[in-house]
C-alpha cells in the first residue's frame, strides 16, 4: 500500500460539484478506472481518499489534489493513464505523483478573478487598483465565535499578499495571492464582490490557480 | 449545453449542480441530424426524478435510435424558477440546453397524483399553454404515461394522449407516427386521429363523457373511430427488451444513487390495497443470466457501489438464490453492495440473510400493513404473526438490532382493535428480541414503524372503498399513539391532508381540471413536499369550482356505477375484481399465483402466459 497524489483540473459545469459530491464523483470515478484501490479493513470498507483544501462551489481549478492509497506495485504513469479516461464531464487529471507536502503547509492560493465589462475595462481597471491601494476595504465575513455563527468585520487589504490587475478585451484580470488553508482562508469572491458592487453590470468568474506553501514554494 | 443566461444565475441557487447537465454518459446528439426532438419530463426534483428507473429505461430506448433524441427535464426548484421567471429564462432541456417550445413531443411520467400541478407549472415556465386545446400547431405534442396514467381523467384536459402499460414499444410506434405526419405536415386532429389507432394509446379529446344529475357518469362515448376501451401495452419477454448498459451518472447525491436491476414485472401476491400489484400484471422474470450481465456492465460504466435487485416482490423471484450466487461471484471483489428492496416476511430464508450480510449491512423493512392476521386476511396480505416472529428471530440472532415495520391505517374494515394490532405487533417483535440468547451484548432494539394511510386505487379490489376522511385517520393515528408503551418502538406517520388529495385525485374525473388549474394558478406546486403543500389554497379551489372533494375520496361507489376508468383496460377482469373485493368483507384470503391461478385476466394481454403459471405447472 502506498499513498499518491491525483492532480487534476475542475472547470467548466463541473465548477458546480460541491466538494462532498465531488468525494462521491471521484470515488465512482477510480472505481471505472479500476484502479487498485486500498480499502479500509472495518465493519464498512471504502476507499482511503482526501482532497488537499475543498474548492468553493462555482470556483474553477488548475491545481485541485486528490491523496489515495493503492495496493499494488502500479507506477505512477500506470494510474495516470487508467484515470485519464475516466474522469466525469469538467474534471481532467494532469498528473499522478508522489507527494511532497503535507495539506497542512498550505498556507496562501494564488487565485485569478475575471471581470467581464462590456466596453469600459480600462477603467474597471483602474477602478481595481485603486480600491486595491487604499489602506482598508471593510467587508463582513461569516465567522465562528464559539459555537455561533457570527458576521465579522475584517479588512481586506490586509490579508492581500500579492496582486496583479491586467486587462485585455472586454475582460479584466486581477491576479490575486490571499490566505487559504485551514488556519486562515479568505474566499476570493469577498474581494469580487465588493468590486462588484462598484462597477455597474458586470459579472466575474473565479479560478483557483496555485496552492502555496509559508515560503510561497508550490504546494507539491 | 446551458446557456449563459442559465450560467449568470446558478451562483444564485441552491444545489446548481441539478441544472447544468452535462453528467456522465448523458446523451448529446447533433440537432440537426435529427428528425424527431423528444422531452422526457419528470414533474419533480431532479433528485426525485434521476432516481427513477422508468425513466433510465425510456431515455435509453428512445435515444437508441439515430432519428430521435431523447432529453430529460425537471422541474426547477422554487429558488431556480423564481429567478428564471425574473429573467424571462424558459425552461430547458439539460442536455441541449434548449427550451421546451424546440421539442416535437413532450412526455410526463405519471408517478403520483401530487406531482399534477407540476406539470402544469412546467409547461407554463416554457410558455406552452397549458390545455390541450390552446395548443393547435402539430407540435408540440405532449403526452403522459405510467401508473397514474390508469387513470388520467382528471389531468385529460392538459394532456393530448396517454400511453398505457409498459412504455418501450409504444414509444417507439409513436415516434414513428410523429415523424410521419411532421413530414406530411398535417395537423394535429390528423395525428391524433391516427394516435388513436396505435394500441396502447388514449386520446381523452376523442372520448365525451356525460354526468346523471346525481353527479356520477353516465356515459363515455368514443368518437372518430378511436377505441371503445383503451387496452395497456405489455412487454412479452423481458429478456429481449431494451435495458441500458450505461446510467447517466448524476454530479450531485441524487435519493437512490445506485445501479437498480428490474428482476420482474408484476406481482404474484395479489394484496388486495396495491394497485401496482394489479397494474403491472401479468408476471414476467427476467433470467439470471440477462440481469447478472447487465448489472456487471452498468457497474463498470458507471462505478457505482451498490446494486438494488428491484420488483415489488424481490424475495418472490423463482431464481433469487442463483442469481445471487451470480451476482455474489464477482461483487465482493468489485466491493459492490446487493440490495434487496421489498422483501417479505413469509419466505425470507437464512441463506438469503446471509447473503445480505456478505458485502454490507443495511437496513431490514418489512411490510405486515396491518396490525391483526383479521385484517391481514381482508387485505390478502397472505403474512402471518408467526412467519413475522419467525424473521425477526431470524434476523435478531444474524446481529441485527434494528427493524422497520411498514403499517396502513384506514384499510377497509378496520376497527380500533386492529389499529392498536399494529402496536402490539410491534411489542412482540421487541420481546423476540429479548428473548434471543445470542442477541448482541449491550445493545438495544428499536422497531420503527411507519404508518401510511390508505388510499383507494383504481384497477384494485377496493376500488369502489370509501376513503376515510381526515378526522378518522387522525383518531387513528392518535389511537395508535397511545397503544405504543416503550420507547424502544418509534413510530412515523403521513400528513392526513396529503393522503385526503391523493385519495380526490386517483379516483377524480375530468371535472376536477378546473380544481388543478385553479390551485396552480394560485401557487400549489410540489405539493408532495411538506414544506410547500398549501391545503388551504386546494380547499378554496374545490370551493371556487364548485366540486366536493369527498364526493369522490369518502363515498362508497356501487358495483354497477360506471367509474371514470372504465373505458380503460389493464387486462384485469372486472369480475375478478368483485369477487376479490367480496372476499375481502368475508376475511377470505386468495392463494398466490404460484399455488392458484386466481383467474385476474392479465395472462390474456400475454396470449395467454404468465410466468407464475408455468411455474406452477413444473
Amino acid at each position: 500500500m502506498r499513498c499518491v497524489r491525483v492532480w487534476f483540473k475542475k472547470m467548466g459545469m463541473s465548477r458546480y460539484v460541491s466538494h462532498l459530491d465531488l468525494m462521491r464523483a471521484m470515488t465512482r470515478a477510480l472505481r471505472r478506472a479500476k484502479v487498485p484501490l486500498w480499502y479500509t479493513e472495518g465493519y464498512n470498507p471504502h476507499p482511503y481518499i482526501t482532497f488537499a483544501l475543498p474548492l468553493s462551489l462555482g470556483m474553477e481549478s488548475l491545481c485541485e489534489s486528490m491523496d489515495m492509497r493503492i495496493e499494488g506495485d502500479s507506477t505512477n504513469e500506470e494510474i495516470f493513464s487508467m484515470l485519464k479516461d475516466n474522469m466525469p464531464p469538467g474534471i481532467e487529471i494532469i498528473n499522478v505523483s508522489e507527494p511532497v507536502f503535507d495539506p497542512k503547509k498550505i498556507v496562501y492560493g494564488e487565485f485569478d478573478i475575471l471581470f467581464d465589462c462590456k466596453n469600459n475595462a480600462e477603467y474597471v481597471a483602474e477602478l481595481v487598483k485603486d480600491i486595491l491601494s487604499k489602506d482598508e476595504l471593510i467587508v463582513q465575513k461569516l465567522g465562528k465565535k464559539g459555537r455561533h455563527k457570527v458576521l465579522k468585520d475584517i479588512n481586506l487589504i490586509e490579508f492581500i499578499k500579492e496582486y496583479t490587475v491586467s486587462h485585455y478585451g472586454e475582460r479584466v484580470k486581477l491576479s490575486i495571492i490571499l490566505p487559504a488553508g485551514s488556519s486562515t482562508n479568505i474566499n476570493p469572491s469577498l474581494l469580487a464582490d465588493e468590486i462588484k458592487k462598484r462597477v455597474e453590470d458586470t459579472s466575474y468568474t473565479l479560478i483557483r490557480k496555485r496552492l502555496l506553501t509559508e515560503n510561497l514554494e508550490q504546494f507539491s | 449545453m446551458i446557456s449563459k443566461d442559465v450560467e449568470k444565475i446558478l451562483p444564485l441557487v441552491q444545489k446548481p449542480g441539478r441544472y447544468t447537465g452535462g453528467e456522465l454518459n448523458s446523451i448529446v446528439k447533433d440537432k440537426n441530424m435529427i428528425a424527431l426532438r423528444y422531452a422526457f419530463c419528470f414533474p419533480d426534483s431532479y433528485e426525485i426524478g434521476m432516481s427513477h428507473l422508468g425513466i433510465k429505461i425510456l431515455y435509453s430506448a428512445a435515444n437508441k435510435r439515430d432519428d430521435v433524441w431523447c432529453e430529460r427535464v425537471f422541474a426547477p426548484w422554487t429558488d431556480m424558477e423564481k429567478e428564471m421567471r425574473e429573467r424571462k429564462i424558459p425552461l430547458y432541456a439539460l442536455e441541449s440546453g434548449d427550451s421546451l417550445t424546440d421539442f416535437d413531443l413532450i412526455g410526463f411520467t405519471l408517478q403520483y397524483e401530487l406531482s399534477y400541478t407540476n406539470i402544469l407549472n412546467m409547461l407554463d415556465l416554457a410558455g406552452i399553454p397549458v390545455r390541450a386545446q390552446d395548443r393547435t400547431s402539430l407540435t408540440p405534442i405532449i403526452v403522459g404515461g405510467g401508473p397514474c396514467a390508469c387513470n388520467p381523467e382528471p389531468i385529460a384536459d392538459f394532456f393530448d394522449l396517454f400511453m398505457f402499460g409498459d412504455g418501450e414499444e409504444v414509444s417507439d410506434e409513436l415516434f414513428d407516427l410523429l415523424i410521419a405526419c411532421k413530414k406530411e405536415n398535417t395537423s394535429k386532429y390528423e395525428f391524433l386521429k391516427r394516435a388513436s389507432q396505435i394500441k396502447g394509446v388514449y386520446v381523452p379529446s376523442m372520448y365525451e363523457v356525460e354526468y346523471n344529475d346525481d353527479k356520477t357518469i353516465k356515459s363515455v362515448t368514443a368518437s372518430d373511430n378511436a377505441p371503445e376501451k383503451v387496452t395497456k401495452r405489455i412487454i412479452s419477454d423481458l429478456n429481449t427488451v431494451h435495458y441500458p448498459d450505461k446510467f447517466i451518472v448524476p454530479f450531485i447525491e441524487v435519493v437512490h444513487d445506485r445501479v437498480v436491476h428490474e428482476i420482474l414485472r408484476g406481482c404474484i401476491r395479489g394484496c388486495r390495497f396495491c394497485q401496482a400489484g394489479f397494474l403491472y400484471r401479468p408476471i414476467r422474470e427476467k433470467s439470471p443470466d440477462t440481469i447478472n450481465a447487465q448489472c456487471k456492465a452498468l457497474c463498470e460504466s458507471t462505478g457505482y457501489d451498490e446494486i438494488s435487485l428491484s420488483s415489488l416482490s424481490t424475495s418472490d423471484y423463482s431464481h433469487l438464490e442463483e442469481l445471487m450466487e451470480k451476482l455474489l461471484s464477482w461483487t465482493e471483489d468489485y466491493k459492490v453492495n446487493i440490495a434487496l428492496p421489498s422483501l417479505r416476511v413469509d419466505n425470507f430464508s437464512e441463506k438469503l440473510m446471509g447473503y445480505l450480510k456478505k458485502v454490507r449491512r443495511s437496513g431490514l423493512t418489512f411490510a405486515p400493513e396491518a396490525g391483526t392476521q383479521r385484517l391481514r386476511d381482508a387485505i390478502n396480505k397472505n403474512v402471518t404473526e408467526e412467519e413475522l416472529m419467525n424473521t425477526a428471530r431470524q434476523a435478531f440472532s444474524g446481529g441485527w438490532t434494528a427493524v422497520k415495520l411498514y403499517f396502513m391505517l384506514g384499510l377497509p374494515t378496520e376497527t380500533y382493535d386492529d389499529v392498536a394490532g399494529i402496536a402490539d405487533l410491534a411489542q412482540k417483535v421487541v420481546n423476540e428480541f429479548y428473548r434471543n440468547p445470542d442477541k448482541p451484548k449491550g445493545k438495544g432494539v428499536q422497531v420503527s414503524i411507519s404508518v401510511s394511510s390508505f388510499v383507494p386505487k383504481p384497477f384494485t379490489p377496493f376500488q369502489w372503498e370509501a376513503q376515510d376522511t381526515m378526522e378518522e385517520l387522525i383518531n387513528k393515528q392518535n389511537h395508535l399513539l397511545s397503544s405504543v408503551k416503550t420507547k424502544k418502538i418509534n413510530v412515523s406517520y403521513h400528513k392526513v391532508n396529503i393522503s385526503f388529495l391523493e385519495g380526490v385525485f386517483a379516483r377524480g374525473d375530468r371535472r376536477l381540471s378546473d380544481v388543478i388549474e385553479y390551485a396552480w394558478r394560485h401557487g400549489c406546486k410540489f405539493d408532495s413536499w411538506d414544506d410547500n403543500f398549501l391545503f388551504d389554497v386546494w380547499l378554496e379551489a374545490f370551493e371556487k369550482c364548485g366540486v366536493d372533494p369527498l364526493f369522490y375520496s369518502s363515498r362508497k361507489r356501487d358495483y354497477n356505477e360506471i367509474l371514470p376508468w372504465d373505458h380503460l383496460d389493464y387486462g384485469i377482469r372486472k369480475e375478478f375484481l368483485i369477487k376479490e373485493s367480496e372476499k375481502a368483507y368475508k376475511n377470505e384470503t386468495t392463494p398466490h399465483c404460484k399455488i392458484k391461478c386466481a383467474g385476474c385476466g392479465t395472462n390474456m394481454l400475454n396470449g395467454g402466459k404468465c410466468d407464475a403459471l408455468c411455474k406452477s405447472m413444473v
